[in-house]
């Protein structure tokens, strides 16, 4: 395909062709190869779904592999089943027992067993690689019958069913594993040998399985005719390696690819309106937040409690949101796709009122001078400097007098780390897709803690114990109630002030269809078609 | 000096060239502030100290360095480059699969290079002052000066999405399968396996990134032609030459030009060298897997053995390249024969 006009001709001439052929009475005449062709910047030494952990692994064991249970489309807000149908955790929270999926096969055509959940992640956690960590809280695991298999962890862990869903706990065919020189004893680190040949093919009941790689150049999948689930529409996908977010455009543009997947924000912006050109505009992973150190020697006014409530409720939310396309408001630190988060619905408003009343409270009627630190650079496209002079201008709304103190990344890194910023502007994205994740906000927690001086015991004893319980309630239904309560909390009382969450942007052809977003594996290729 | 005795000379000085590269490959890797292990474990084996003990012992960093060098030498030797950290394949092997698309494109880049190099030193030459002097040498400036990456975005853009003349980034087109494996230059290997539709593609995606690459080259070879091929024109035997009469063609040709390249065939060996070892932006921006990214991606991630593998087989690049040029001079240069 040399240019985009002989690809619109041969796709005319081919379309005309069959239309012909079916004219003709040829209802089962072959069908024309559907093929998609993605261009993106691979960043992996691996598939093998044990020593693979970066996002082009994740895109493309998504579909090479299942995992037991997964997450919706487009986010993390609940845990839902995939080779397992059912689950249940015991009282003590340490063992999962999951109930198999019946009928599902391998590649090779055997079927799907308990013994092959406990091969596949014995060897994650043995062979020691790059994801092996996300196996260490496995003490053991016991495949009970067929279709019945029980994980025992080495402590409670609330996030487990999160984490569960990563790639690197693909199922893999435990025969083909082992004829490929795989193994799960303790010694797999020396011992497995079988990276070579799960490189270049998969051994798993995805809807594709992997053809071939030829590392920084291509990687192609073919449709697996024995999937258990709905077929997707490829025949076959095309991953090439474009490493110049530039040359994707280019390429993309000219009809070369059918999408990009590491467009810039700024590229994609470009393309708005081209006719043959589709836009994808979701809620990305980074949640843009304020920091108002509770170290009344770091932070000043700031470390005020009620300041930093006046600080929340004079912040024009619906300002970030005209600025940046696409953007949401989050309600909490929690990050908007993980379950229970507090969402747009639930964000606070802006009541310019109140918070002139909080700060007269305080003792600064008048408010006070305060210095801003951040990040002079632009994060995912979005400029940190535009957002920090419409929060200056937010706060002079009720006295607050802001002096903008942009630094060098590491440099302003280095004084949000060790917590000598009184008042900051930063982002997060959550490291664990578990709501969890938001302990790290509150007290007891890292960002809390070294970054902002807000300690466990500077807040009640009720909520110390629900940010202790948070940790280690397992029950799905306990922990949206706690996590909901902690949010409320946080509104009233936080050291921070979550205030945008930016979009993340992919462009693709026009005729494509299905694109979504995912934190997890960025791209699920089985839910693309074409018009 | 026959021949045998000029090529057994030029081998005897390459052999400690190239013990004198790898002592200064494996210093420099060396000397890289930055733990091999740090880059290369993840986490939570890092604070396994087994693990982290047969990292060591597997990768000899465990020894002392002299000891270090001589295992590595006698591996070398040996014809066994050692296992990439990174991508867990022989270094031979990862050089053996990135570098033919290398080759291939410096090839090519090299011949459109020289060609139009040749071609403008020489109509800058002799129509010197004019306007296509003038021409001439603002082209070879731009092929110079301008980047080459920027070139190859604005080819790419101008040349292939919006006016179709030329094929897109990649080897091949996307939908096109590879042709069989036999050297790993695609258009070769399409060409005997029959495969027709894969060499026109495979040759239409060369065009493209040897034009901006031969530019570049061209730029700098137009340049030296120029100059040598003035000071030549205005010596005493092309005088003689003039002066008996013979035609200008001939006289530019023979006398002139053939004469007028051995500085060129100087800058060839080191060019080429530049071209393979020297295209990481170049490949990049054409999503062209060869040994330039590769040596990139190595370098970021302290990958010791893939780094020294690719350090040497630059240095070898370099070494046969001008052991080539030498003896070139010996067919073009009678005087070189005689010395």
């Amino acid at each position: 395909m040399t240019s985009p006009v002989p690809l619109r001709r041969a796709r005319a001439v081919l379309t005309a062709g069959l239309a012909l052929l079916l004219a003709l009475g040829g209802a089962a005449a072959a069908q024309a190869e559907r093929a998609l062709v993605i261009g993106h910047a691979e960043i992996t030494e691996a598939y093998d779904p044990a020593h693979a952990f970066n996002p082009t692994s994740g895109m493309i064991n998504r579909v090479a592999y299942d995992t037991l249970v997964t997450f919706p489309d487009g986010d993390a807000s609940e845990i839902l089943p995939l080779l397992a149908t059912s689950w249940s955790i015991s009282d003590d929270g340490l063992t999962y027992t999951f109930t198999l999926r019946e009928g599902v096969t391998f590649t090779d055509g055997s079927s799907l067993a308990a013994e092959d959940v406990a091969f596949s992640f014995m060897r994650l956690k043995n062979v020691q690689a790059q994801p092996s960590f996300l196996a260490d809280p496995i003490a053991s695991i016991e495949a009970i019958d067929e279709r019945t298999v029980a994980i025992t962890l080495t402590a409670v862990r609330p996030s487990f069913l999160a984490e569960l869903a990563n790639t690197a706990f693909s199922v893999t065919n435990a025969d083909a594993v082992r004829a490929a020189g795989g193994t799960d004893a303790a010694d797999a680190a020396e011992t497995d040998t079988a990276q070579e040949v799960l490189n270049q093919t998969s051994v798993g009941t995805g809807p594709y399985v992997l053809e071939s790689w030829s590392p920084q150049d291509r990687t192609v999948l073919v449709r697996n005719p024995d999937y258990w689930g709905e077929q997707p529409y490829f025949d076959r996908v095309i991953v090439v390696n474009i490493p110049e977010a530039a040359t994707q455009r280019v390429a993309l543009v000219a009809g070369n690819i059918d999408l990009a997947t590491d467009l810039t924000p700024d590229q994609v912006v470009a393309l708005e309106g081209e006719d043959d050109i589709g836009i994808y505009l979701g809620p990305g992973r980074w949640t843009h937040f304020l920091l108002m150190n509770r170290d009344p020697e770091v932070g000043g006014p700031m470390a005020n409690p009620l300041v930093a409530q006046a600080v929340r409720l004079a912040l024009d939310y619906d300002g970030y949101r005209d600025l940046w396309a696409g953007s949401v408001t989050p309600g909490s630190n929690m990050w908007v796709g993980l379950a229970g988060a507090y969402g747009q619905d639930k964000a606070l408003t802006r009541d310019l009122e109140r918070a002139r009343a909080l700060m007269a409270e305080a003792g600064y009627p008048d408010g006070f001078e305060v210095t801003m630190h951040y990040a002079d650079l632009t994060w995912a496209g979005v400029s940190l400097s535009t957002n920090a002079q419409k929060i200056q201008s937010d706060l002079a709304e009720i006295g607050i007098d802001v002096r903008l103190l942009p630094g060098e990344v590491q440099v302003a890194l280095e004084g949000y780390r060790n917590g000598t910023q009184g008042f900051g502007y930063w982002f997060w994205g959550p490291d664990k897709l578990d709501p969890v994740d938001f302990l790290e906000f509150l007290p007891g927690g890292k960002v809390s803690g070294e970054r902002a001086r807000w300690m466990p015991e500077m807040i009640d004893e009720a909520t110390r114990a629900l940010i202790a319980r948070a940790g280690v309630e397992t029950d799905a239904e306990e922990r949206l109630e706690i996590f909901a309560q902690l949010q409320d909390y946080a509104q009233q009382d936080s050291a921070f002030a979550p205030f945008s969450v930016p979009a993340v942007q992919t462009a693709y052809r026009a005729d494509i269809e299905g694109y979504v977003w995912h934190p997890q594996w960025g791209l699920d290729i089985a839910l693309l078609s074409r018009k | 000096m026959p021949l045998y005795q000029y090529l057994l000379r030029r081998v005897l000085f390459a052999i400690p060239l190239v013990l004198g590269i790898t002592v200064v490959a494996f210093l420099i890797a060396n000397a890289v502030p930055a733990d091999p292990i740090n880059a290369n474990l993840p986490q939570s084996a890092l604070n396994n100290e087994r693990l982290v003990q047969a990292f060591r012992e597997k990768w000899g960093l465990d020894q002392p360095l002299h000891v270090q060098y001589l295992t590595y030498l006698g591996n070398l030797l040996r014809g066994d480059m050692g296992v990439s950290i990174r991508t867990n394949q022989p270094v031979l092997d990862d050089i053996r699969q990135f570098l033919p698309a290398t080759v291939e494109l410096a090839t090519t880049s090299i011949l459109v290079g020289l060609l139009l190099g040749v071609t403008f030193g020489v109509v800058s030459a002799v129509w010197r002052n004019s306007p296509v002097d003038y021409l001439v040498r603002v082209v070879a400036l731009i092929g110079v000066s301008f980047p080459v990456f920027l070139l190859a975005l604005i080819g790419l853009t101008v040349l292939h999405a919006q006016l179709g003349w030329t094929a897109g980034p990649g080897r091949l087109g996307f939908l096109v399968s590879r042709p069989p494996h036999l050297t790993g230059l695609y258009t070769i290997d399409a060409l005997f396996a029959g495969q027709w539709a894969a060499l026109r593609d495979a040759a239409w995606h060369l065009v493209l990134p040897s034009l901006v690459l031969g530019l570049y080259v061209s730029g700098i070879i137009a340049r030296i032609t120029r100059s040598s091929l003035l000071e030549v024109l205005g010596s005493d035997y092309v005088r003689t030459a003039r002066a008996k009469g013979q035609r200008e063609f001939l006289v530019i040709m023979r006398h002139g030009l053939s004469n007028a390249l051995i500085p060129v065939v100087t800058l060839l060996g080191v060019l080429y060298g530049n071209l393979l070892a020297g295209a990481v932006l170049t490949e990049a921006i054409f999503a062209w897997p060869g040994i330039g990214r590769y040596a990139y991606r190595a370098s970021t991630s302290q990958d010791f053995p893939a780094i020294m593998g690719v350090s040497m087989l630059i240095a070898l690049i370099y070494v046969v390249a001008n052991f080539i040029v030498d003896l070139l001079y010996f067919f073009i240069d009678p005087r070189i024969r005689y010395a």
